[in-house]
């Protein structure tokens, strides 16, 4: 008799999501599935605004993330404006999207993932969670802290909201910095240093500990995806993509916005309303690939700055040839946010930093654009076709989410299928089933305020749907 | 504040906190955000009163309740009578908790603060609106827009006690 383990919703992800676990009669897992059950349609209501408003429109769509989604729609813009943003402007838009990638970054490393870290993945579910953490190792839940707000406080410094600011428009920014705020940000950078140090220290002397998990967390060949610069440096705003296949070789070089859509298509499975992006020559699902910080820190040849270049070459050798474990995801932030303050110093060291011209003018001089950029947890793309006075007629938007989408389902799978033997399994092996996903720090939605209790319900049902075992966490 | 503790950096010190959450676009869910709004043009230019609301209480927030003698938590309640107002103590939680993602409740902000900062504000007190509806809009039931009148003066009083002591 056949059997299915449910998870609803899979906690300490942004947004809602279930797992379902499909076993034999032998109680062997079949196959196994992560579920995105919101719909959002935020393609369809921009239908008929103006291209202008599409920034602030979209941000709307997250709460984590929303000024990578500004960066990739103020770019879809400026393409149809066909103008080139001043310097300066490229250069705050650059900072502000680090300043996100390390509060992002500190949350999913903090709040989310660390819990299972630094308690471990079968204590108890009452106190796996940050005040566990915080009571556990308060030094660590005092850097997590700090370091979320070091992002938010430069976010907010830059456009004078934590979320959701509007000072990225097409053309640019809408206000220089001032040299108060420069100095500002200029001192919490030491402290932010101290904070990822000490994160990068705690990690390293417990993930020889994780080697059971490294081993069965989505760890597999797949091809990956990112922005690189010319340079071979990793780059969150401007580049182009670069598509890696397994063993670490070039397929695609160069994909820029306007040639995404040649290159990547989307496909649709009947358990998710999150679609599965994949690159289209090798078609679906051989041309899935994977996105986010494993994926960057094994594209690229060096990171810029000379810290985070000593821990990316320490990083590398994680593995022979590319690192495939999923949960090296968690080493790949850590590293990320070091490089994200080290190239904001070096932004702000810049004098042309507090140049006054940020922003150019235009009106509807193309009828479509595309523009991308890195978000914390992968590429983003955003493509707008309009009509001759400037109103959206056509959105796309491929997030990060999706193109990760193949390879969590299969991460799933291949975590059930080591831990769930003869149909039995206990809350710390769900744990470790969820724990794949978060590893990937998936966005499923942040913009909404989730009122009351996210209850947790898994399920056993038989194949003729009767229910065979529960159990309700909250 | 134990001395073994490293005090946070970068936050505004203040001899009271009060700290709203709710969505404004969920009806009665905005009552916090909106008893914000009252209370900082209310307490406009104290420099002991410092007025914050958010969607959610994060624990980033633990850095502002650590710094503040003294913390009113206003919040809107599912579990309450539409349109009751009440004014209860705040327990710390330093331990077990449902905490599932990075929102917390008022409890678990404040024990979350207790075990990173050891900090313990002498006052917390948490006040809620009763919640009638949080469908989709921005304004309230009429419970609540009864209730607000109430809820001001709460909290006015509350803030008022909190400056003497």
């Amino acid at each position: 008799m056949s059997q299915t383990i449910t998870i609803d919703p899979v906690t300490r992800l942004e947004g809602h999501g279930k797992i379902t676990i499909q076993l034999n009669g032998q109680g062997e897992v079949e196959d196994a599935h992560f579920h995105v059950t919101q719909v959002r349609g935020f393609e369809r209501f921009s239908e008929g605004r103006p291209f202008y408003e599409m920034p602030s429109l979209m941000a709307r769509i997250c709460g984590i993330c929303p000024v990578s989604h500004l960066i990739a729609s103020a770019k879809a813009c400026e393409a149809i404006m066909s103008v080139r943003i001043p310097h300066t402007a490229a250069q705050l838009r650059r900072m502000m999207n680090l300043a996100q990638m390390v509060q992002s970054h500190a949350l999913s490393f903090f709040y989310l993932a660390s819990p299972d870290l630094l308690l471990g993945m079968e204590s108890d579910p009452k106190v796996r969670n940050i005040l566990g953490v915080a009571a556990a190792k308060p030094e660590l839940g005092r850097g997590g802290v700090a370091l979320r707000r070091f992002g938010q406080s430069i976010i907010e410094l830059l456009g004078e909201k934590r979320v959701h600011p509007g000072w990225v428009v097409p053309g640019g920014v809408t206000e220089p910095l001032s040299t108060e705020k420069r100095d500002k940000i200029l001192a919490m950078i030491p402290e932010a240093y101290a904070n990822i140090a000490l994160a990068l220290g705690a990690y390293k002397k417990i993930a020889d500990t994780f080697k059971a998990e490294i081993a069965v967390f989505a760890n597999f060949p797949s091809n990956y995806m990112s922005l690189i610069n010319e340079d071979e440096s990793i780059e969150f705003t401007d580049g182009a993509l670069r598509l890696i296949d397994a063993k670490g070789s070039t397929v695609e070089d160069g994909i820029t916005a306007t040639r995404y859509t040649e290159v990547i298509g989307e496909a649709v499975e009947p358990y998710s309303y999150t679609k599965f992006a994949y690159y289209k020559p090798l078609g679906y699902p051989e041309g899935s690939y994977r996105v986010g910080p494993l994926a960057r820190l094994n594209i690229v040849k060096k990171m810029g700055t000379p810290k985070a270049e000593k821990e990316l070459a320490e990083f590398k050798q994680l593995a022979p040839g590319l690192v495939e474990s999923s949960f090296h995801y968690h080493h790949a932030r850590l590293v990320e946010m070091l490089y994200g303050v080290e190239r904001i110093e070096e932004i702000l060291a810049d004098s042309r930093i507090l140049d006054k011209h940020v922003r150019a003018t235009a009106g509807v001089n193309r009828l479509e654009g595309a523009g991308q950029a890195e978000a914390p947890r992968g590429v983003l793309h955003h493509h707008y076709k309009v009509d001759e006075n400037g109103k959206m007629t056509w959105a796309n938007l491929v997030i990060a989410t999706g193109q990760n989408n193949k390879a969590m389902n299969l991460g799933v799978l291949q975590a059930a299928k080591h831990y769930i033997k003869n149909g039995k399994f206990t809350e710390g092996i769900l744990n470790r089933v969820e724990a794949v996903v978060r590893t990937f720090d998936p966005c499923l939605s942040c913009s909404t305020h989730a009122f009351g209790q996210m209850p947790l319900a898994i399920t056993l049902v038989s194949a003729e749907g009767e229910e065979l075992d529960k159990v309700v966490r909250g | 504040m134990n001395p073994d503790l490293a005090e946070p950096l970068h936050f505004e010190k203040a001899n009271c906190l009060v700290l709203a959450c709710g969505n404004t676009l969920r009806s009665d869910d905005g009552i916090g955000p909106r008893l914000a709004e009252w209370a900082a043009e209310r307490f406009r230019g104290d420099g002991h009163v410092r007025v914050v609301a958010r969607q959610q209480w994060t624990p980033d927030l633990a850095t502002d309740v650590a710094a503040a003698d003294s913390v009113l938590f206003v919040d809107s309640s599912v579990d309450s009578v539409p349109g009751r107002v009440s004014l209860v103590a705040v327990p710390s939680n330093r331990g077990n908790s449902d905490a599932r993602s990075h929102h917390l409740e008022a409890h678990e902000l404040l024990g979350l603060t207790r075990s990173l900062y050891g900090s313990m504000s002498a006052h917390a007190l948490l006040l809620t609106v009763g919640a009638g509806s949080t469908e989709l809009g921005e304004t309230f039931s009429d419970q609540v827009e009864a209730a607000l009148p109430r809820a001001r003066g709460v909290l006015e009083k509350t803030v008022l006690r909190f400056l003497a002591n």
